[in-house]
């Protein structure tokens, strides 16, 4: 009887695993065909123009920051340093504890005004305003502790521009950032409502974007690398047949550009989820597909910047497990849209995709291997045959990996050769040596939305070489 | 790989049993070696898992080397040969293919691409067929080959290409603000033919119009003035934002007859052409606009006035007893932004108009420029010793 209904747990957790796996190897090929198409209408943009001209559309780009001292001044010059017609930065400082306000005062020259602004949204007491003298552009609010959300609304508040940006303080971009971000925008600003693009890792992104373009090093440490994979396969395997199916549901919180309007028109970002990118996401799609109206949001397959990733276990956990944390309670939040055919592709493949892979995973990993040991242990399995079914598992990631690799690769030709080989050869050991940490860490943020936690769990920022 | 070599193990008695007495995954049935049939392998699911798990390893491995060996060639052979320069002479055999390209109506997503690509390499290059390809992609149904034909456009900025440019504003080929980029980025050869857009039946072909003739200050002040009394009030923002650089009475006094118009949008461009045509003779007039029913009209307010700078002072004194509280801080905000309050706040501290100003900002604007004064103070302190 044990024997029996083992058996049926086995071919179930494999069968999910095989379906699963199908379903990715779909979705690689038509991220293939979109990325295709990227990097032609790219290849064929005027960005020289649009970097020039006063039509291109401005944008106010938004920077929540809650204790972001080691962090925060390469971010911000970066920013500072977009080439774009015309943009303005909002630094909200979100009641950090630590001397985040006082690096941007000596660095950036900062003096408090008074500045009357809108209240298009509630949010915490806003403290003071400030202004930079070296950078007209640059406007730094501190108001007290209220969250990310809270803080994007505070700098949508502040922003003039049509379309925000909202970037996180751990991100330092490249120069042309912006203009990648926008270009689909201004040839369509009535439909397109929101823009995210590709990301990529590292341990100190100050360092790492220092490098020239084509000799960008991929840190050696296989914590990093295998994080950097990750970001490649969300990125190029997912989000970018998402974007091509009409379900593009993870506006990333690094780099999410949108529409004032339409966040002015939903209340802004949601104070009530543990995180705030998901969420909106899936509130745009919910609200324009209930409403009938014609709307578009892209993921582009343009390496924007660089992002820090955890430099140790304990971090990497923390983080996973808030961000599981948060896709639980944005998909079960928004369940009337499961199989719904009112939203369309949205309800009908993304957010039932978002469950079965994201929401029931944890389970369904972790059955698969207790399962598995246990059919071993009771000699319902030889351990050979456990071994081919370990190996078929990580080849069929490496080989998806691969894919992510080659797309990026194509897209941006960023990284050297070098690194580009040792990623290939890390990509099937993915399954021994990284992804056991991620269903930990997914398990844990399961668990803990179950509970009802909602607390951030910020993780520790890295050492990094003091800003020049 | 044989397959009967990952059978599984049936160690115990109970569970030596041939697949014929069922096809639970839990049973398991006799190995071959054991006197078992191929067709009692065939009906066991686990040996069906094992055999999957086979297929699934040999096809992913063969994926994976593959993948890795053209992720690795593809990086080294464009690290050798690098990105070709899009502007660079073209062969005659790549050019016969991208005007073959170029010609041809796409039916998919990447062939649209592709000609849009190939428009724009020959177009780079000035190739002889540019000019009829990029005619016919100009009245092109998809938008995307419409748009491409007038970056083409705009990269061979020849004279019969500014006027297909300025055809295809009137006509709408393309996003109508990309074609401006164009002529824009080709000033300033379009003039000629800018003016002509004035008088179109158009209101939107109008509002480029007024909005294209920004940069030639010599050019049809007269129609552009006319054009503030346009029934369009997207016409009228264009023509007042264009005229905010010009000179002249009747500029002006179009100019300030906009800043009441019923449009919002209309005030806010009439109060930064105001303050930038006028100067501070438009002081008091813009500061009536701190008090407007529209945020965005009293920022445009604030904006003109803090370019005018000390001189706007005089026309802000007053407000800061306005009854409207925006007009009031709108007022002070003004005054702490072009350096008034700090002024005060440095040489005469005590002064009763320095603490009007703080009545009308509030207190935090006190707090704000008392910090930015210490400051300074311990700056000044400190070049003294």
């Amino acid at each position: 009887m044990t024997g029996d209904l083992l058996g049926w747990v086995v071919v179930f957790c494999l069968g999910y695993l095989l379906l699963t796996n199908l379903v990715y190897v779909v979705l690689v090929f038509v991220a293939a065909f979109e990325n295709g198409v990227r990097r032609t209408e790219s290849a064929s943009e005027d960005y020289q123009t649009l970097a020039s001209s006063r039509f291109t559309i401005p944008v106010s780009v938004i920077l929540a920051a809650y204790n972001e001292e080691t962090a925060i001044v390469p971010t911000i010059r970066s920013l500072l340093a977009l080439d774009y017609p015309e943009h303005e930065v909002i630094v909200v400082n979100d009641g950090s504890t630590d001397a985040t306000l006082d690096r941007l005062r000596e660095t950036f020259l900062l003096e408090p005004y008074e500045v009357f602004v809108r209240r298009v949204f509630e949010t915490e007491e806003v403290h003071a305003v400030y202004r930079s003298a070296g950078h007209p552009n640059l406007v730094v609010v501190d108001k007290a502790n209220g969250g990310k959300a809270d803080a994007l609304n505070a700098g949508l508040n502040v922003a003039r521009y049509r379309y925000v940006c909202g970037v996180d303080a751990d991100t330092v971009f490249d120069p042309d950032a912006l203009l990648k971000g926008m270009r689909r925008v201004v040839h369509d600003p009535a439909r397109i409502v929101g823009v995210t693009s590709h990301l990529t890792i590292a341990l100190d992104p100050g360092r790492a974007m220092a490098a020239p373009h084509g000799r960008r090093p991929i840190d050696r440490r296989p914590l990093v690398a295998y994080q950097h994979l990750d970001y490649l396969r969300a990125f190029f395997n997912n989000r970018l047949a998402w974007s091509r199916l009409g379900f593009m549901l993870c506006s990333v919180g690094a780099f999410q550009i949108w529409r004032r309007d339409v966040l002015e028109e939903l209340g802004g970002y949601s104070r009530t989820f543990t995180c705030e990118d998901i969420e909106l996401t899936f509130r745009v799609h919910e609200r324009f597909l209930r409403e009938g109206r014609d709307y578009e949001i892209h993921c582009l397959p343009d390496n924007v910047g660089t992002t820090e990733g955890p430099d140790t276990v304990g971090k990497l956990v923390a983080q996973r497990e808030r961000w599981q944390r948060v896709i639980d309670e944005t998909v079960w939040h928004y369940r009337r849209m499961w199989f719904n055919p009112r939203y369309r592709s949205v309800g009908l493949i993304g957010a039932p995709f978002y469950l079965v892979t994201e929401v029931l995973a944890p389970a369904v990993e972790l059955t698969a291997l207790v399962s598995l040991v246990a059919a071993v242990a009771l000699g319902l399995f030889e351990p050979s045959a456990f071994l081919v079914l370990l190996a078929a598992i990580a080849f069929m990631n490496a080989a998806l990996t691969a894919c992510a690799i080659l797309l990026d690769d194509l897209q941006s030709r960023t990284y050297r050769t070098r690194d580009l080989a040792r990623l290939l050869l890390l990509a099937p050991l993915d399954l021994v040596l990284y992804r056991p940490l991620i269903i930990w860490a997914r398990l844990k943020g399961s668990w803990r939305f179950l509970r009802g936690d909602k607390a951030w769990h910020k993780f520790e920022r890295n050492a990094r070489a003091p800003a020049a | 790989m044989p397959v009967r070599a990952w059978r599984f193990k049936s160690s115990h008695p109970h569970r030596r049993r041939s697949c014929t007495a069922g096809t639970s995954p839990g049973r398991i049935t006799r190995s071959r070696e054991s006197g078992g049939s191929a067709g009692d392998d065939d009906g066991d699911v686990y040996g069906l898992v094992v055999r999957v798990a086979v297929v699934v390893l040999a096809l992913s491995l063969t994926a994976w080397v593959a993948l890795s060996v053209a992720v690795l060639v593809g990086r080294v052979r464009y690290d050798l040969s690098r990105r070709e320069s899009p502007s660079r002479a073209l062969g005659e055999r790549e050019a016969r293919r991208l005007v073959r390209r170029a010609s041809r109506r796409a039916r998919t997503d990447r062939g649209t691409w592709l000609r849009i690509s190939a428009l724009r390499r020959l177009a780079r290059a000035r190739h002889p067929a540019a000019p009829r390809l990029l005619r016919t992609a100009l009245g092109d149904p998809d938008p995307r080959i419409s748009a491409a034909a007038v970056r083409g456009l705009g990269d061979l900025g020849d004279e019969w290409a500014i006027d297909l440019l300025l055809d295809a504003l009137r006509e709408e080929r393309a996003p109508r603000s990309r074609i401006a980029a164009q002529l824009e980025r080709l000033a300033p050869l379009p003039r000629a033919g800018l003016l002509p857009l004035l008088r179109d039946k158009d209101p939107a072909v109008r509002f480029w119009g007024a909005t294209l003739l920004a940069p030639y200050r010599e050019l049809g002040d007269a129609s552009l003035v006319l054009l503030t009394e346009d029934s369009d009030p997207n016409v009228r923002a264009a023509a007042v934002e264009t005229l905010g650089d010009r000179s002249g009475d009747a500029a002006a006094a179009a100019t300030l007859a906009l800043l009441h118009d019923p449009a919002w949008f209309v005030r806010v461009h009439a109060a930064r052409s105001a303050g930038r045509l006028l100067g501070a003779e438009a002081g008091p007039s813009i500061v009536r606009l701190l008090a407007d029913v529209r945020w965005w009209v009293r920022t445009a307010a604030k904006d003109a006035l803090r370019g005018l700078g000390p001189e706007a002072v005089s026309a802000l004194l007053p407000m800061l007893t306005d009854t409207d509280a925006f007009a009031r801080n709108g007022a002070a905000e003004v005054l702490q932004d072009i350096g008034f309050v700090d002024h005060l706040a440095l040489e005469r501290p005590d002064s009763p108009l320095l603490e009007r100003i703080y009545a009308a900002g509030g207190e935090r604007m006190r707090v704000a420029a008392e910090v930015r004064t210490g400051r300074r103070k311990r700056e000044r302190k400190a070049r003294a010793a």
